[in-house]
């Protein structure tokens, strides 16, 4: 498993390698397409457990910074069948909170998420039990002051069993403006948004985290 | 006409009868509650006395408008009809209008108190006008109509609405259509001293729950529940939408004084009851973009201003802040090495009651380290306000830094002085002899006399953003210059000397605080941002 680009220095130079190196499973691997989540279905709620880091891709790997302190997202796994293969969908997604904006030299950015996003699988790895994929379907308009702008793509993700952790580790290209108004050269369509981020994601009501395994019968 | 009238009769208000009489005979078959109310039309003619480039002018002011006879608690009270007609004597006309200009076109802006027992706020009743010809010689009359905001009360008691200032636009146009030298001009009028006890225009009786007092006659659409409800009712035509008018949301602003409504009873306009209102108008001025772009933004500012000479500081009161968004764009000129950069330039405007000022303040300052001296005053827009904003984004650390510069020049006017208490006449035009002025760090670029306030801000990467940032808000601050004073003194008295010996001179700390900004232009501003009428929702508070 790739670690999430928060690192600074992964974000300069290592984003488009590590797209296609988590893209690819790898070569000796039977791909998974039997997914089995237990409980299953079950529903899931998730907290960032550090700082969501953005950014506004202006130049090769440096941009806009937008840094989230609060986020939270809410959704549902089942197992699946294929590959990729669709095992949860995230229904409600937020970035900042009251009080807690996420926060930019700019202003504060609030974003407005369009669900549902789709989670996918990808890939297993049963030694670590780490699942590799990513979150699709994703739709956010962002608002700064009178800037508006609309992304959409998908965000590569890794989720662990042991831990519950769904890391996401955006990339260039990933998620990219689609439209925007009032923003200039701040948020040029086409430019990505780089999300990283790390949550801690649990069944819905207890502490207990979800477990997703992938097999190639 | 049937049943008692509590209402006092406001100045030259009259009665529509007709339609209730025509349904009388109706009326004792219907229970209370369903009884819809008629109208009463308001027409007032009260003198104002108008600040013109002149001099001060009484002028008349006509103001009509129609308004439910009566009104259920939660019940929507929407004036309509409203007119305003401001008649300039021709004395006035020679100094507002320039030689070549043929026709004006007017906006006015009347204050409307709005009480009931001890609750209190303001709205503003807009309007436009077609241009008018300027008359060769006499009167010019101008009248304008447009929306006055509805009012809804919690509470029963009597609404009784009282007319304020007036703020009166001016665009004169020449005969080509082309706009004239200066473009525009302004007035600002207040009720003159014999219009004391007459500006009252309406007093609305409110009933607990239903109409009260003697059933008078539904019109015939009625189609009233037989129970009241705070919901706006359907029963009622809507509101005409007058010619000219740009806006599509009135502006319902409370006064400063305005205070808290306790389980949201009492005096409330009906945007602020509305379902899905994010939060109530905050206590702070009005603060209206009248015709908004994508672009505009307002914003309260605050703050405090150091009078070194003094040895004190003077609380700067929260002020409206309007402005246009610039388009961030990458400048032509290269970043230093491992550096991107873009820009922004924002032109703003201080925004009171019309007039690009901030709302008088008074400071108390002992002079000469030992006379209490109370001062009130204004600190007028002398030009435009500029927002000068640099990004710059540092490849190595990935930080993004902010450097936010203000520049504003804005002259400091001497309203009223107070010496030990006692008035001190500093007559109607006292006021720095130029503008503020603080040190410029790009004189070339940006000439002439102005304040200057500098916000920095940086989003360390990875951490929240801190310090000053554009639209966020956060510390300004800056040092400037008082330029002596002028035209200090009524009677022949010369005061300009005593306010210059104790006020003017360099090094004084200035500190204003940006609250976050409504982002007014767009579709859907964010609702922790703006209020239901797309002005600010947050009020900073001054800092040291």
């Amino acid at each position: 498993m790739k670690k999430p680009l928060g690192r600074r220095a992964a974000v300069a130079t290592a984003a488009a390698a590590a797209a296609c190196v988590l893209a690819v499973p790898p070569a000796t691997a039977a791909p998974s397409t039997v997914w089995t989540v237990t409980p299953s279905p079950v529903g899931v709620s998730a907290a960032n457990t550090a700082n969501v880091v953005m950014m506004i891709e202006l130049v090769p790997g440096n941009g806009i910074a937008i840094a989230c302190s609060r986020s939270s997202f809410s959704g549902s796994l089942r197992s699946a069948t294929g590959n990729p293969a669709t095992v949860g969908t995230l229904h409600a997604v937020a970035f900042g909170a009251p009080g807690a904006p996420c926060t930019s030299v700019l202003g504060h950015v609030t974003f407005a998420p369009a669900t549902p996003w789709a989670i996918a699988a990808r890939d297993h790895t049963a030694s670590t039990g780490v699942t590799q994929g990513h979150l699709g379907d994703v739709d956010l308009r962002g608002t700064v002051g009178a800037c508006t702008f609309r992304v959409r793509g998908q965000l590569p993700a890794t989720y662990t069993n042991a831990t519950g952790k769904l890391a996401v580790t955006g990339t260039t290209g990933g998620l990219t403006v689609v439209s925007q108004a009032g923003c200039g050269d701040a948020a040029p369509v086409g430019a990505s948004l780089i999300i990283t981020a790390d949550y801690l994601v649990r069944t819905t009501g207890t502490t207990l985290a979800p477990a997703i395994v992938g097999t190639h019968p | 006409m049937p049943g008692p009238r509590p209402t006092p009769r406001p100045t030259r208000a009259r009665v529509r009868g007709a339609t209730i009489a025509a349904f009388v005979a109706l009326a004792p078959l219907l229970p209370a509650a369903a009884v819809a109310v008629g109208t009463v039309e308001v027409d007032a003619a009260l003198p104002y006395v108008c600040t013109l480039p002149s001099g001060p002018q009484q002028v008349t002011v006509r103001i009509t408008a129609a308004f439910p006879e009566r009104a259920s608690a939660g019940e929507e009270i929407r004036p309509v009809d409203v007119a305003t007609t401001v008649e300039l004597p021709a004395a006035a006309v020679a100094g507002l209008t320039t030689p070549e200009a043929t026709a004006v076109r007017a906006e006015t802006r009347l204050a409307v108190g709005v009480a009931q027992d001890e609750q209190r706020t303001e709205v503003t009743w807009s309007g436009t006008a077609q241009p008018v010809a300027v008359p060769a010689e006499g009167a010019l009359v101008l009248t304008t109509t447009g929306d006055a905001p509805s009012l809804t009360t919690g509470t029963a008691g009597e609404l009784v609405l009282t007319a304020g200032a007036l703020a009166v636009d001016l665009a004169p146009s020449a005969a080509d259509g082309a706009a004239t030298t200066p473009p525009s001009l302004s007035a600002a009028c207040v009720p003159a001293p014999d219009a004391e006890g007459r500006t009252v225009l309406a007093r609305v009786p409110v009933g607990a729950g239903a109409s009260t007092g003697t059933p008078s006659a539904p019109p015939p659409s009625t189609t009233a529940p037989s129970s009241p409800s705070p919901s706006l009712p359907t029963d009622r035509p809507a509101p005409p939408t007058a010619p000219g008018t740009t806006r599509a949301t009135p502006d319902v602003p409370t006064s400063p004084g305005a205070g808290p409504r306790p389980g949201g009873r009492g005096l409330a306009t009906a945007e602020e009851e509305a379902p899905g209102t994010p939060a109530p108008r905050p206590d702070a001025p009005p603060c209206v973009t009248e015709k908004p772009t994508p672009m505009s933004l307002s914003a309260y500012v605050t703050g405090y201003a150091n009078v070194r000479k003094l040895n004190g500081a003077s609380l700067i009161p929260v002020t409206c802040m309007l402005i246009e968004q610039g388009e961030m764009q990458i400048p032509d000129t290269l970043p230093p090495e491992g550096e991107f950069h873009f820009t922004t330039l924002s032109p703003g405007n201080l925004s009171y009651q019309g007039r690009k000022q901030t709302p008088p303040f008074t400071a108390t300052f002992l002079t000469f380290d030992f006379q209490p001296v109370t001062a009130t005053m204004v600190l007028e827009q002398v030009g435009p306000i500029t927002i000068d904003t640099l990004v710059r984004v540092i490849f190595s650390t990935f930080d993004n830094h902010l450097e936010n510069t203000v520049r504003a020049p804005l002259v400091l006017r001497v309203l009223d002085v107070k010496v030990n208490g006692v008035d001190l006449d500093v007559g109607p035009s006292c006021r720095t002899s130029a503008p503020l002025t603080s040190p410029e760090p790009e004189p070339d670029k940006f000439p002439g006399k102005h304040l200057v306030l500098l916000g920095l801000g940086k989003i360390p990467y990875g951490q929240p953003a801190e310090g000053y940032v554009l639209t966020g808000g956060g510390p300004l601050t800056g040092t400037v210059t008082i330029p002596p004073f002028k035209d200090c003194g009524a009677d022949g008295e010369d005061l300009d000397r005593l306010l210059t010996a104790a006020i003017s001179g360099p090094d004084n700390h200035v500190k204003q605080i940006q609250g976050q900004t409504c982002s007014v232009g767009i579709e859907t501003p964010p609702p922790d941002q703006c209020t239901e009428d797309r002005q600010p929702l947050v009020v900073p508070k001054p800092e040291r």
